[in-house]
C-alpha cells in the first residue's frame, strides 16, 4: 500500500519543505518559551507546546521520508531476495509509527492552539485526545480522514483569530490568519493528493504558509525593537 | 477596561521614563496612571532591580538604566507576541 504520495522526482525536495516547516515551528516554540520566561503568562507556554507538537510532527515526517530513501536504496541494490522483504517489513512498521505520531502530534498541537483564546476550560480534553488517537489510527487506511480533521481544526483556529483580529486590528494577527488559510488550502489539496501533481502543489502551498509564518516572527521581533527606538527619540 | 498586571505597570512606568529621558516622580504618577503609594512601591522595586536611577543630583529626577532599557525592549517583544496571538 502506498502511504506517502510523494512522486519519485519530488522525493528530497519535499523533505526540505518539511525540514523548513520544522525549523519555523521550532522558532515559534523558542519565542513562546522565551516570552513565557519573562511574562509568566501560562498561555504563552501552551502556545509554545502547540507549536512544538506540530514541529515534532514535521520531524517525524522527515524521518519517515528518509526511511523511504533507505527503502529505495536497499531494494535497488539487493534485489528480490528474502532480506529485502524483511527490511521493507520493518520499514513498514517505521512508516506506521512515524505517520501515526505525525498525525497525532499535528492534530493535538492544532487543538491546543484552538483552545488557547477560549478562557473557559472544560473537561473535554481527554475525550478530544481519544478522538485524535482514533482519527490518527483510522488515517492509516483512509488517509483523507486526517487531512479532513486537520482542515476542521484549522478552520476553528482561523475563526478564533478572525475574532481576535476584529478586536485588535493588528497586521501581525492578519498575517497569522493568512498563514492559517494557506495551511487549510494545503490540507484540501492533500485530500486529493493521490494525484501526484496536486501533492506537489499542496507541498508548495504549505511552504508558502511557513514562509508567511517566518515573515510574522521577523515582524514581531522587529516591531518590539522599533517600539524601543521610537521611545528613544 | 482590562486590569493591568504588575509587569504591564512596570512597562508603562519605564515607557514614561524612557520617553522623557529624565522625569519627576509626580509626572510618572500622572502619566502612568498610578496612585502615589502604588507608584512608590513600584519605583522602589525598579531601583532595587537596577532598572532606574537618580539622575538629577539634588533635584529629584529619575532616569532609566541600560538594564532597564534592555528589559523594556524584551517586554515590548513579549507584548507584541501576546497581542498577535490574543493571549
Amino acid at each position: 500500500m502506498k502511504i506517502v504520495f510523494t512522486p519519485d522526482w519530488f522525493l528530497g525536495q519535499d523533505v526540505m519543505i518539511n525540514l523548513f516547516s520544522f525549523l519555523i515551528l521550532g522558532l515559534f516554540f523558542f519565542f513562546s518559551v522565551k516570552n513565557y520566561k519573562i511574562s509568566k503568562n501560562k498561555r504563552l507556554l501552551y502556545l509554545g507546546i502547540g507549536f512544538l507538537l506540530i514541529a515534532l510532527a514535521e520531524l517525524s515526517v522527515v524521518l519517515t521520508k528518509f526511511a523511504i530513501f533507505y527503502d529505495t536504496d536497499v531494494t535497488q541494490s539487493i534485489g528480490r531476495i528474502i532480506i529485502t522483504y524483511d527490511v521493507v517489513k520493518s520499514l513498514d512498521i517505521i512508516y506506521y509509527i512515524s505517520l501515526f505520531f505525525n498525525r497525532f502530534f499535528t492534530l493535538l498541537g492544532l487543538y491546543i492552539i484552538y483552545r488557547l483564546p477560549l478562557k473557559r476550560i472544560s473537561g473535554d480534553f481527554i475525550l478530544v485526545v481519544y478522538f485524535i488517537i482514533i482519527t490518527s489510527l483510522l488515517s492509516h487506511n483512509f488517509y483523507y480522514i486526517y487531512h479532513l480533521t486537520a482542515l476542521i481544526f484549522l478552520a476553528l483556529v482561523t475563526r478564533n483569530y478572525i475574532k481576535i483580529y476584529r478586536e485588535n486590528r493588528l497586521a501581525n494577527t492578519g498575517i497569522f490568519i493568512v498563514a492559517l488559510c494557506l495551511l487549510g488550502m494545503s490540507q484540501v489539496m492533500f485530500i486529493l493528493s493521490n494525484l501526484a501533481y496536486i501533492y506537489v502543489i499542496a507541498q508548495a502551498v504549505q511552504l508558502i504558509s511557513y514562509i508567511t509564518l517566518l515573515i510574522l516572527i521577523m515582524r514581531i521581533s522587529k516591531n518590539g525593537k522599533k517600539k524601543q527606538a521610537e521611545h528613544n527619540l | 477596561m482590562e486590569r493591568r498586571n504588575r509587569l504591564n505597570i512596570i512597562y508603562d512606568i519605564l515607557k514614561v521614563i524612557k520617553a522623557k529621558g529624565e522625569i519627576k516622580k509626580t509626572h510618572i504618577m500622572y502619566q502612568a496612571n498610578l496612585a502615589h503609594n502604588q507608584m512608590k512601591g513600584y519605583l522602589n522595586e525598579l531601583y532595587e532591580k537596577g532598572f532606574i536611577e537618580n539622575t538629577g543630583g539634588k533635584r529629584p529626577l529619575i532616569g532609566i538604566t541600560k538594564k532597564g532599557a534592555d528589559f523594556f525592549q524584551k517586554y515590548a517583544q513579549v507584548r507584541e507576541f501576546e497581542k498577535t496571538f490574543g493571549l
